[in-house]
């Protein structure tokens, strides 16, 4: 699974159950329409250092990085340790 | 007497005797108070430059910044009535806010913020040099208005986009700050954790109090609230001595202890909610030297009530609010509408010194009664109970009101939204606890169709009207009939029964 579709399975799984994969657009505002709200952003960035390797300790959190699915997988893209390669995560559980 | 002279005078004197100590920190930055002196003429300056009509009021951009801040305090020089709307207020509930309370302008300090078709005026908060003649300052006293006149204007925060108006007078603002600055015993130098949004009451003891005194306040960022570790840092190394806020934090700040106690503070206040049974024994582990209150009050009647929590943290039953303020009057009203006194159960009515004299914009009149003893009640909708003692403790709402996070949401009003929609046919929203947020709401809703109901666009369309403390966190699609009551009202309880048991 490529990371944009971890996470949207992610988002859809913890923060919208009951909607099918095809309803959520990559650019549909999850944060204006109260999907993922501050505490839940808190949670997704949880989710994102341990799933992407990401080191949120150096990594500036900018509340505009999380507003779609879009923007979140461009900044997993851009902070991960391993994002920068095509390759898939193997053995590490979602 | 000239009311906010008295903000403006302090200020003045802290920039002249100590031009170098610190008014505002926020991130990285520091402002002291002969900077916060400059930024403030200049705001003033670029207000007065746009010759609005005298009795205009205006909106601010709450954006939280110290250039906000300085704004604000022009305001206050200017006698400018403002309205501090939430910067979490949809676009469209927004728009219609400022319409119904008249506000024609905008003023922002930030680049790039608009607001529908109002005008939108963009003020600089640069343009007096910090460490030039702040003569200048005493020339600037503003239109002489009375004490009565309004400075403030705060919004409830409410659900969909049309919160109650709550103007507050510069003295209801004086007489707070006073008992703020005494109670807390805020003086040069000392440190407060400024936690909640600008458009919030609260800010008036972080902001306006410790200013009076010459402290530092010290602005959470927004993006950073939700983060504990984040946190607890700012409150090591600013050294802060007074926090006060919402029991999020507390929450937050307990989540992420790491063993190293808060010594440098003096006072914790919790505020705006219920504080769970769970959390209250962590407080003195975390702050070995604070003392603890348990404020009560609303937007309209600031601070009421206070209790100092001490003894037994762990003991059962519900935190007490305590007691009136100095100043405050109290009465417990019946199910019949009448005063009791002793020992009773009933509804809150309260009058206090920093109240508002009334809404700004039609309707709530009843929410204020005068009595016969000649004062004004703000009727709070809130069940208390007062014991022989004459200690006062919340048990509850006359109505679907509900806190999430110290915002005021009302059920009810969530659900009219929702019945708003033309496919939906039935709406139950309800509040359950949770252990970080304290409540939040969840939504089911019946469609009045067999096609699909998309729960992402049915969100867009809540959206655009209610506030975002108000958009629920679920929101789930039924066919089956929502549970009723044997009155033939929705059964919340039933529906939350259903949420929990997954389903």
């Amino acid at each position: 699974m490529s990371s944009a579709d971890r996470i949207k399975q992610y988002v859809l799984d913890e923060f919208l159950p009951g909607v099918a994969p095809e309803e959520l657009e990559a650019d549909y505002d999850l944060r204006a329409n109260g999907v993922i709200d501050s505490l839940g952003l808190l949670r997704v960035v949880t989710w994102l250092e341990a799933t992407f390797e990401i080191p949120m300790e150096e990594v500036e959190i900018v509340e505009q990085d999380f507003t779609s699915l879009t923007s979140i997988t461009r900044f997993v893209e851009l902070h991960s340790a391993a994002g920068q390669s095509d390759v898939d995560y193997l053995g590490k559980a979602a | 007497m000239p009311y906010s002279r008295s903000l403006l005078g302090c200020l003045a004197d802290f920039a002249r005797n100590r031009p170098e100590s610190t008014a505002l920190v926020m991130g990285g930055d520091r402002v002291s108070y002969a900077e916060l002196c400059a930024m403030t003429m200049s705001a003033y300056n670029g207000l007065t430059a746009l010759q609005l009509p005298s009795d205009a009021r205006v909106a601010l951009h709450a954006a939280k910044t110290p250039r906000t801040v300085a704004l604000i305090v022009a305001c206050l020089l200017a006698r400018r009535p403002f309205m501090l709307p939430s910067t979490e207020l949809g676009a469209t509930a927004l728009e219609e806010l400022l319409e119904k309370a008249d506000c024609t302008d905008v003023l922002t300090t930030e680049p790039g913020a608009g607001v529908g078709g109002l005008r939108v005026h963009k003020i600089d908060t640069t343009a007096v040099p910090p460490d030039g003649d702040l003569a200048g300052l005493d020339g600037i006293t503003g239109p002489d208005v009375s004490p009565d006149a309004t400075s403030f204007i705060f919004t409830t925060s409410g659900s969909t986009g049309l919160p109650k108006v709550v103007p507050l007078s510069f003295m209801a603002v004086e007489r707070f700050t006073e008992w703020a600055v005494t109670k807390f015993r805020l003086r040069p130098g000392t440190v407060v954790l400024n936690y909640a949004p600008f458009n919030f009451d609260l800010c008036l003891l972080d902001l306006r109090a410790t200013f009076k005194a010459g402290g530092t306040t010290v602005l959470v960022e927004p993006e950073r609230a939700t983060n504990g570790k984040h946190l607890a840092e700012l409150i090591r190394t600013e050294s802060v001595e007074v926090v006060q806020s919402v029991p999020m934090l507390y929450r937050l700040l307990a989540d992420a202890y790491d063993g190293e106690p808060f010594e440098t503070v003096t006072h914790v206040i919790v505020t705006g909610d219920k504080m769970p049974a769970k959390l209250l024994p962590e407080l003195p582990r975390l702050f070995p030297n604070a003392r603890f209150y348990n404020i009560y009050g609303a937007t309209e009647t600031n601070d009421s009530f206070i209790h100092e929590i001490t003894g037994d943290l762990t003991a059962a039953g519900p935190l007490p609010i305590g007691r009136p303020l100095p100043g405050v009057a109290a009465l417990v009203i019946d199910a019949d509408g009448e005063v009791v006194d002793g020992p009773a159960t009933g509804e809150l009515l309260v009058s206090t010194p920093f109240q508002t004299a009334g809404y700004a914009v039609g309707g709530g009149a009843d929410k204020f009664v005068e009595r016969a003893d000649g004062r004004v009640y703000f009727r709070s909708g809130d069940l208390v109970h007062r014991d022989a003692d004459g200690v006062f403790t919340l048990v509850g709402r006359n109505d679907s009101q509900v806190k999430v996070r110290g915002v005021r949401v009302n059920l009810d009003e969530i659900e009219q939204v929702l019945l708003g929609h033309e496919r939906i046919a039935g709406a139950a929203v309800v509040a359950v606890p949770d252990d970080v947020a304290g409540l939040v709401i969840h939504a089911v809703v019946r469609r009045d169709t067999t096609e699909p109901l998309g729960v992402l666009a049915l969100r867009q369309f809540c959206r655009e009207r209610l506030a975002r403390a108000a958009l629920p966190t679920t929101i789930r699609v039924v066919d089956d009939p929502l549970p009723t009551t044997s009155t033939g009202k929705t059964d919340r309880k039933a529906v939350i029964r259903d949420l929990l048991n997954g389903s």
